[in-house]
């Protein structure tokens, strides 16, 4: 079986492939002889509630909100009716007694006085003002109803947009919603390119035909003991702080743990992180330029022989186009690119060529230029070289557990249950963005454009789940702002606080729950599902997420296609219908449940749904030039371009803006825009930063703790300067996502929102294929703010 | 004699989990802390080689969790270190402990 001489079969196996890239592959989980699904962890004397020391306690998973990427096992601690303190759960595999300080202060969310408990109107007049007023659900919902119904009779249910954020459970019932609402048009608010994972998981399902994600023993119930794991010799950690920022679904510390058992480090980042500054290797390299890097890399493992001689030969495809791609990617070449050392590019070639195993801890820095989806492929490309797919302390492919993992959608079939019509529209998008286009999903520009330009197909009403886009993703807020105060004729928001966004644009407020106030499924990632679990009464008349949904979905389709009356009834049918085996009671009995997860599944043919040998892709291979790229008539191999703007691409704005502006690095306590309020978490960071060089900072008369202005051709914004070594000569790191949620709701200014907005710097121009956008390599300058 | 408290500081990322596991379980205040992180760095001390560390310090509010002890638990700051860098007990408990890594001990 060798790889290269396999034809390409075109038609309709490509489309497949392409559909197959925003979900996971669908393969049938083992059930033992009374239909329960095989697990790998032993329930027996596992309770989920239980009286201590005069509380009720309640395990669970913290999933959400407040928004999370993990899903960290909880013990809730009740005491009359009040949740009284959340701990970490020593029994469950995930987090194993761990919590960090923002479930720790989720009593200080739930019962936060500026909490919004009550569902609201507004007149749409009145947007912008603290003109909220208090109204029933039955009028909350008749409002929505008669608001979409209105637009549909204009404009078509297709000028809906379902604009939905990050890190909650329920943005991903998205799809569900947007197909009873009968909309194509969704995706993250107004963010371009779908800049975070989509351009990665997408590439990454195109090459290996399913997500691999770092194997740091969390597929394991019995985690860094089970016999088989081992530790990956290397962690490359690349365009992100994962101790921080916890990535797609991965507890960072996972790594602090496998650094405990031999792990070394490299780290790739213009900043000194924590895991920079104890890495062998830290590559400090200028924003931007991680795909030459990527393909000189690949270069050194291909010059010298290192990649993985059975791997490659048995079971990829299109290696000798691969080889040829890298070939003038020289390390000499590739440093002077990213202004490194080109003995680095060596070294981490060679330790990862020779390493027995290594993983890919990959973050969003790579969809955060124009051409982020080609920077994906070039990295995922070093992990096929290696041969580290389904391989111990390598990178495991992460199926949906039980079915029921990743976004409930394991198929496209199991949404056949919500009429469709088929005369709905396609979503708005722009002609060249063929990736994302192939994908069925809308452009936040296009959409953005759209509706500035008044075109007469585009948004004219919008639904905010658990998303703030004028405050945290949205590229461009001030033009974003205007469109949704002035285009858009219908606003509803679900969220807990009145955020930005909520108070500048929108007309109907829906409050939600968090997590200890309903009940849920949790896991929606690869290594566990298990339950969200009710632990006191809902505050005040607030409702999950789902419950919404629902009524909405009944409002419009009626009780034939939403019968449920209650969360656990949906939770119940969603369980059956993707054939997991369980009802929600069963599985909140034993809390978590994790699947049974094996090696080298690509040799025993369980990585597809035909049960076949190989990958999940059109050739079967790990697609090293993935067949379906070809017939989008795109590159079929990475090469690096320079972003958009840069001193390389733009050297006269360069002149003007000699600064390059990388944003969106998390910081402890928040969640992108969320932690506002919450005085534990703000205390940490009371106040927007910008880093800034020692050497920037003299040259621009800028001393540690000024508030500077940054600014470019966009737009401007203030912060405060952090003066530290620890940022890379000419670049500035400014924070995202801040509002001043103690200035209250009347002063016009939507809770200072704009004032420190580092997103009014960004370009909205995603790349080749429409996945990714520059949010991490702009042009910028910065001066002392006189104000 | 109460029990120590011993950090492997070669682990701790600095995420402030300890300190407000504490502010949690003692009722303290956002400015109040019964353990508070201390910073070292970032000192590039050669070429290729950086310190950039994190040291979580107990201060005299910090009575070990004694209550949580005695029924069994760990204290909260132990309980919930995201690193998994934190030891309380008997001196003579933790001092074996002290193998490879960075310790600093408290007692």
């Amino acid at each position: 079986m060798t790889g290269q001489k396999q034809s390409s079969d075109s038609g309709g196996k490509e489309v497949k492939a392409i559909k197959n890239a925003t979900a996971t592959a669908h393969v049938k989980c083992e059930v033992d002889e009374n239909g329960r699904p095989i697990t790998a962890d032993d329930p027996s004397g596992r309770k989920w509630t239980w009286e201590e020391d005069g509380y009720t306690v309640f395990r669970g998973n913290a999933r959400t909100a407040p928004g999370c990427h993990d899903n960290c096992g909880v013990l809730m601690y009740v005491k009359d009716g009040k949740l009284v303190k959340v701990e970490g759960d020593t029994e469950n595999p995930y987090n194993q007694g761990r919590l960090c300080l923002r479930c720790l202060t989720v009593p200080d969310v739930i019962y936060h006085p500026d909490r919004i408990l009550h569902p609201m109107k507004r007149a749409r007049e009145d947007r912008g003002k603290d003109a909220w007023e208090r109204i029933t659900w039955e009028e909350a919902f008749d409002l929505c109803e008669a608001g979409l119904r209105e637009i549909q009779r204009k404009y078509g249910p297709e000028a809906l947009y379902v604009a939905c954020g990050t890190g909650r459970d329920v943005i991903l019932y998205e799809n569900i919603f947007k197909a009873l609402m009968g909309t194509p048009n969704s995706g993250m608010a107004f963010f371009p390119g779908q800049s975070c994972y989509l351009p990665r998981t997408f590439s990454t399902n195109l090459k290996g035909g399913a997500l691999f994600i770092s194997d740091y023993s969390q597929y394991f119930a019995d985690r860094y003991d089970h016999p088989g794991w081992m530790p990956p010799e290397y962690v490359l950690v690349w365009g992100n702080n994962p101790v921080v920022a916890n990535s797609d679904g991965s507890l960072g510390h996972w790594i602090v743990e496998c650094m405990k058992r031999g792990s070394k480090l490299v780290t790739i980042d213009p900043k000194l992180t924590w895991c920079a500054a104890h890495s062998e290797y830290w590559l400090q390299v200028r924003p931007g330029t991680d795909t030459a890097l990527a393909l000189a890399i690949g270069h050194v493992i291909v010059d010298e022989g290192l990649y993985d001689h059975e791997f490659v030969e048995n079971w990829t495809f299109g290696f000798e186009d691969y080889a040829a791609s890298v070939a003038e990617w020289t390390p000499e070449r590739a440093a002077a690119i990213c202004e490194i050392d080109e003995d680095l590019i060596w070294s981490v070639a060679r330790a990862i060529g020779k390493a027995e195993c290594w993983t890919l801890q990959w973050g969003v820095a790579l969809d955060h230029t124009s051409e982020g989806f080609y920077t994906g492929m070039a990295a995922y490309d070093l992990v096929g070289l290696t041969g580290m797919f389904d391989h111990p302390g390598g990178m495991v492919a992460g199926l949906a557990p039980f079915n029921c993992g990743i976004g409930w959608m394991p198929s496209f079939e199991d949404m056949a249950w919500i009429p469709q019509d088929p005369n709905m529209k396609p979503p708005i998008t722009y002609e060249n963005l063929v990736g994302l286009n192939m994908m069925g999903m809308a452009d936040s520009t296009a959409i953005l454009e759209g509706m500035e330009r008044n075109d007469p197909y585009s948004i004219k009403a919008v639904w905010f789940f658990a998303t703030n886009p004028i405050t945290n993703e949205g590229a461009r807020p001030d033009r974003i702002l205007k469109v949704l105060q002035e285009v858009s004729e219908f606003n509803v928001v679900q969220d807990l606080w009145m955020t930005p966004t909520a108070m500048a644009c929108c007309d109907v407020f829906l409050p939600v729950a968090t997590y200890p106030e309903r009940v849920g499924v949790a896991g929606h990632q690869p290594y566990l599902t298990g339950s969200i679990t009710q632990a006191i009464e809902p505050l005040g008349e607030v409702k999950s997420d789902n419950e919404i949904v629902v009524e909405m979905g009944r409002r419009f389709h009626g009780e034939e296609v939403c019968p449920w009356k209650t969360d656990e009834e949906y939770y119940d049918f969603l369980l059956a219908n993707c054939g997991s085996g369980w009802t929600y009671k069963q599985l909140r009995e034993r809390t978590w449940a994790v699947p049974k997860v094996e090696y080298y599944r690509y040799k025993t043919g369980k990585l597809r749904a035909d049960g076949q040998p190989g990958f999940n892709t059109v050739t079967g291979m790990y697609e090293f030039t993935p067949v379906a790229l070809g017939s989008m008539g795109v590159p079929t191999t990475a090469t690096f371009v320079e972003p958009v703007e840069s001193p390389v691409s733009s050297p006269e704005l360069f002149e003007q803006y000699p600064l390059i502006l990388t944003t969106g690095a998390r910081n402890w306590g928040f969640f992108h825009s969320e932690g506002r309020q919450i005085p534990h978490l703000r205390r940490i960071q009371p106040m927007p930063h910008c880093r800034l060089h020692p050497n920037d900072a003299k040259k621009y008369g800028i001393e540690d703790g000024d508030w500077i202005v940054i600014e470019n051709t966009h737009g401007s914004c203030r912060q405060i300067a952090e003066v530290t070594p620890r940022i890379k000569e000419g670049v500035v790191s400014a924070d995202h996502g801040w509002w001043f949620p103690e200035r209250g709701a009347d002063d016009g200014t939507y809770f200072g929102v704009m004032e420190c907005n580092i997103n009014k710097l960004l370009s909205t121009t995603p790349g080749t294929v429409g996945l990714g956008n520059s949010f991490k390599s702009q042009l910028c300058r910065v001066s002392k703010y006189e104000g | 004699m109460r029990n120590a408290l011993l950090i492997n500081y070669a682990y701790c990322t600095g995420c402030h989990t300890c300190e407000v596991a504490c502010q949690k379980e003692k009722g303290l205040g956002p400015e109040q802390f019964g353990i508070k992180l201390t910073q070292i760095g970032p000192d590039q001390i050669e070429e290729r080689k950086w310190q950039y560390e994190f040291v979580p310090v107990p201060t005299d509010r910090c009575d070990r969790c004694v209550e949580r002890t005695e029924s069994g638990k760990q204290p909260s700051c132990v309980k919930h270190c995201q690193a998994g860098c934190m030891y309380a007990g008997p001196l003579n408990d933790l001092v074996p402990l002290m193998a490879d890594g960075k310790y600093a001990l408290f007692t």
